[in-house]
């Protein structure tokens, strides 16, 4: 072999290396984002079981009603684990000297798009998911986890982001595993249900559209900005907007200020709420910057492994680290795993690339052809 | 009047992803190096000004189709230098979504 081929087959060999890693590197990002997701709820789960939270959900010597346990104790949960989220990313940004291009970004058009993205995402799905999960019940999560499949949709309507056939079937198979975690989801059907699925739906939209959107955002923004802006705003709108939205509809608007300030200062709760918070900054950012390097299906799929990851964090942190009871994970809870995993490989890599050892090659961002 | 257009300049100083993507729109082809090079003056104190999160982004723009890549080769430490470029569409896009 000439000098000049074994150069070129050096800078082949190297360029191939580059963009495996860059691959890889987006894998990583996305399953994490899926694994964070699980510890941040896991936290936010125990807190919202200590301090006046177990008063609250336990003996209730408040006198709250069904409607304000339901919803409004959700909402409440939500805001201050975002507003925390929010505090903890503007601490990163200002650590990594970028508070000065958050403040730039808001100026501009993308940073209002990652405001609507976080809007969708944060406030709307999530109170969707809440209301839907009260009225459908379980069936709640296997409804809200079309967004996968929609989030692979619209980037490939709204970014020509490459959608196989083959990454069709994984993102299927993720929905099934999805399914299958929800467990009983079939036996809680109520004469509510139909409506609960459909509230649910929104959340699937919402969140499919914020992966989408502020993923692709994410390739014009910073991604720590971008979570800052996604924190933010959701802190803030929750807290300004839903939490007093739902004391409105529970008939007492003073509720809001009084259950904010109550939970604000229950400090036994309020030590999760900081983790649950700087592990939602780290999930969220994850989300977003595995979205982008990876595209929108893909991403979605990685970042959709929190259906497992979540009973499986909250088995260690509440069943086997607290020894409370009924966190143990199902039989069908682990085939569910694998099944998830089968799904996220179908989406990213062409099986037949194994056969023929050009795996990097065919790597998804390449595998339109299926 | 001088001072008051060098508080304009100082307000419309872009954040550094979008200089990264903007960039694209003015030059035909150029490596992750050269955005360095190139942004140097305005954007040095940057600690993401470097050449592996500038990299990292410009493979993220060719991911969301803002940019395409447009060869590669060895530079003289045997690292590989990838070069890329705004194709109409994603210059248009990077123009609509990020003003001057």
């Amino acid at each position: 072999m000439s000098g000049v081929e074994e150069r070129a087959t050096l800078t082949e060999r190297k360029y191939n290396a580059l963009k495996s890693n860059f691959f890889k590197k987006g894998v990583l990002i996305g399953g994490l984002s899926g694994l964070l997701y699980g510890v941040y709820s896991a936290f936010l789960t125990l807190g919202m079981a200590r301090g006046i939270w177990s008063d609250w959900y336990g003996a209730n010597t408040a006198g709250l009603s069904a409607f304000v346990i339901a919803y409004l104790l959700s909402a409440l949960g939500t805001s201050i684990n975002d507003t925390i989220s929010g505090v903890w990313s503007l601490i990163q940004a200002g650590l990594k000297g970028k508070l000065k291009d958050f403040a730039r970004t808001m100026r501009t058009k993308p940073g209002w798009i990652m405001v609507l993205a976080a809007l969708f995402g944060g406030p709307i799905a999530n109170t969707a998911y809440v209301i839907g999960l009260q009225m459908a019940g379980s069936l709640a999560a296997p409804v809200s986890a079309l967004c996968v499949a929609i989030g692979a949709i619209l980037g490939r309507v709204l970014y020509k982001q490459k959608l196989s056939l083959r990454m069709i079937c994984g993102i299927a198979l993720c929905f099934v595993a999805t399914v299958m975690i929800g467990g009983n989801a079939l036996a809680d059907v109520n004469p509510q249900a139909a409506l609960g699925c459909a509230i649910s739906f929104i959340a699937a939209l919402g969140w499919g559209i914020e992966g989408c959107v502020a993923g692709y955002g994410t390739s014009m923004i910073d991604f720590e900005i971008g979570i800052t802006i996604r924190q933010c705003t959701s802190g803030i709108v929750n807290t300004l907007i839903v939490v007093p939205m739902f004391a409105i509809f529970a008939g007492n608007i003073g509720l809001a200020p009084s259950l904010l300030g109550q939970a604000w200062t229950s400090a036994p709760a309020m030590i999760f709420f900081v983790i649950s918070g700087f592990c939602a900054m780290l999930t969220y950012s994850f989300w977003y910057k595995g979205n982008a390097m990876c595209g929108a299906a893909l991403g979605m799929a990685l970042n959709g492994t929190y259906s497992f990851f979540t009973p499986l964090c909250c088995w260690i942190l509440l069943g086997l680290i607290c020894q409370e009871p009924g966190w143990a994970l199902t039989p069908l809870e682990w085939i569910a795993a694998i099944v998830m995993f089968v799904g996220i490989l179908l989406i990213a890599v062409n099986p037949l690339s194994f056969f023929k050892g050009k795996i990097h090659e065919e790597k998804s961002y390449a595998g339109a052809e299926g | 009047m001088p001072v008051r257009k060098a508080e304009k300049g100082v307000q419309m100083m872009k954040p550094l992803n979008y200089a990264i993507l903007k960039y694209f729109t003015k030059v035909d082809k150029a490596s992750a190096q050269d955005v360095v090079k190139a942004l140097q003056p305005e954007y040095g104190s940057f600690r993401a000004l470097n050449e592996k999160a500038v990299l990292e982004a410009l493979l993220t723009g060719v991911e969301n189709g803002l940019l395409e890549e447009a060869g590669h080769t060895l530079d003289d430490h045997d690292n590989v230098v990838i070069y890329f470029h705004a194709p109409k569409s994603g210059a248009d896009t990077i123009n609509a979504y990020i003003k001057d």
